[in-house]
């Protein structure tokens, strides 16, 4: 008796925890990312990001240790891959840099905002999602540095993703590799916009609006700026494609930043994102509809 | 005594959500592209010693930490992190002692956890299923835990001041 007792009560209050999980999820979901979910993540991160901090300053030799050791094998085949690369980059440097000269030239004639001179603030990544499902950063920068949602993220190479979350000394940044995530893209070569979403792995998924113009293989694409500053470097198409029966155009692209790599990024704070000049309710259409060409960069 | 394995219990948990998210994943331990969920491991190595209410109460604490400090909707992880101390509290009487039944056990749970999550995810609009490596990062987890149990179980034991190092039963 005493031991159904004992069951009962049990299995009661896991119904009862598993139903309070549940109902938590879906308020925070129709949420959108406000209401007591956020207030209790804004706690949380308060909380924890100091400790996190810490931790990741005492387990970096850790990861590092792990890291040189796995890659050990591959160490010398990276480094002549390396070298052969390095050169071919310096000729494109030096190529480069003249056209970068005369862009910066025509977008101050034209008055363009120029991405090199918008402000931005550097953070440290300090903490990762705590599973491999969860494409997500934390930085050790909030809006206290004039940090809000939707925020582009960049790196050296180019797009790293956008901040969904901000507490007051720390934020989060949805990668461009989430299935959540998407961007509005221009490619460089035809000029003709489309969409990238991430598909949780190492490669993202284009579709192109335009699906008469074909994609090429090394094809460069960049923000179309309809959301974030246009013209940051997002990622080179895989594959070449066509369109298929008329009417839809999809291919695979490798993200420009590396993403196992971050370490620090760059906020642009200097630019309105959609997000903070609408408000949220409509951000959540915007994720969910690729934007129409805005048309900033012509 | 119980007052004090329940604090242990979520001093172990809080401190493996805060490793799982500055040791693990992405640009840090990740071998063969997945992590192992630390977190399953020491939710069963503790609440195995716990009174079921208790026990429960900590997994759905530490699911609750996972949410705040994770990517995912709020309660995600506490309703499966919850599961995984039902499940615990259920198989500790009838798994039979020995380091087999505890592997299969760990390695059952840990890709339990991971399934749930990808399914209730989904089903409030992680796109989860969209992921190509999903099963990887199911499988590789659960195998990665298996091994991090030998570390864990024992030193939850010893912690929390149980009878038996070695067993799954307390």
């Amino acid at each position: 008796m005493y031991s159904f007792r004992r069951f009962d009560r049990t299995t009661i209050l896991f119904i009862g925890l598993v139903a309070v999980s549940f109902l938590l999820a879906t308020f925070d979901v129709r949420a959108q990312g406000e209401g007591v979910g956020s207030v209790m993540r804004e706690g949380a991160q308060s909380l924890f990001t100091p400790v996190q901090e810490a931790a990741s300053f005492v387990t970096r030799p850790v990861v590092g240790f792990v890291d040189g050791v796995s890659n050990l094998a591959g160490l010398r085949d990276e480094n002549t891959r390396l070298a052969q690369r390095v050169a071919e980059l310096e000729r494109l440097v030096a190529e480069t840099e003249e056209a970068q000269r005369k862009v910066v030239e025509l977008e101050t004639v034209l008055g363009l905002e120029v991405i090199s001179d918008l402000p931005a603030v550097t953070a440290r990544i300090v903490a990762s999602g705590p599973t491999d499902f969860e494409e997500v950063r934390f930085i050790d920068k909030g809006t206290a540095d004039g940090i809000v949602r939707g925020q582009a993220v960049i790196d050296e190479n180019g797009l790293v993703g956008r901040i969904d979350f901000v507490s007051e000394h720390a934020a989060r940044v949805l990668l461009v590799t989430d299935p959540r995530s998407g961007v509005g893209v221009r490619d460089l070569a035809t000029n003709d916009t489309g969409w990238v979403e991430g598909r949780g792995t190492a490669t993202l998924r284009l579709e192109m609006f335009n699906a008469e113009e074909p994609v090429e293989e090394g094809d460069l694409l960049v923000t179309d700026g309809s959301r974030f500053p246009p013209g940051i470097p997002v990622g080179t198409v895989l594959s070449a494609a066509a369109s298929e029966v008329g009417f839809s155009l999809a291919t695979t692209v490798s993200p420009v930043v590396e993403i196992t790599r971050l370490d620090f990024v760059k906020i642009i704070v200097g630019w309105d994102p959609l997000d903070a000049r609408f408000g949220e309710g409509e951000e959540e259409v915007d994720e969910e509809v690729p934007p129409p060409d805005s048309g900033v960069v012509e | 005594m119980r007052s004090r394995a329940v604090a242990v219990a979520l001093a172990m948990v809080v401190v493996a959500v805060i490793l799982q998210t500055t040791l693990f994943g992405e640009g840090r331990i990740q071998p063969f592209g997945a992590s192992p969920n630390l977190v399953v491991v020491v939710v069963i190595a503790t609440v195995r010693h716990l009174d079921t209410e208790a026990g429960l109460l900590v997994g759905f604490t530490g699911g609750l930490l996972m949410d705040l400090l994770g990517g995912s909707p709020l309660g995600l992880w506490a309703m499966v992190m919850t599961v995984v101390a039902y499940l615990t509290l259920r198989l500790r009487h009838r798994a039979d002692d020995g380091v087999l039944s505890v592997a299969i056990g760990v390695f059952a749970l840990t890709f339990l956890a991971h399934s749930l999550f990808v399914l209730a995810g989904t089903l409030f609009g992680q796109r989860l299923l969209t992921d190509l490596d999903v099963v990887r990062l199911m499988l590789l987890p659960s195998l990665y835990n298996m091994l991090l149990a030998a570390v864990v179980l024992p030193l939850a034991t010893r912690l929390m001041g149980a009878r038996r190092v070695d067993s799954w039963a307390a």
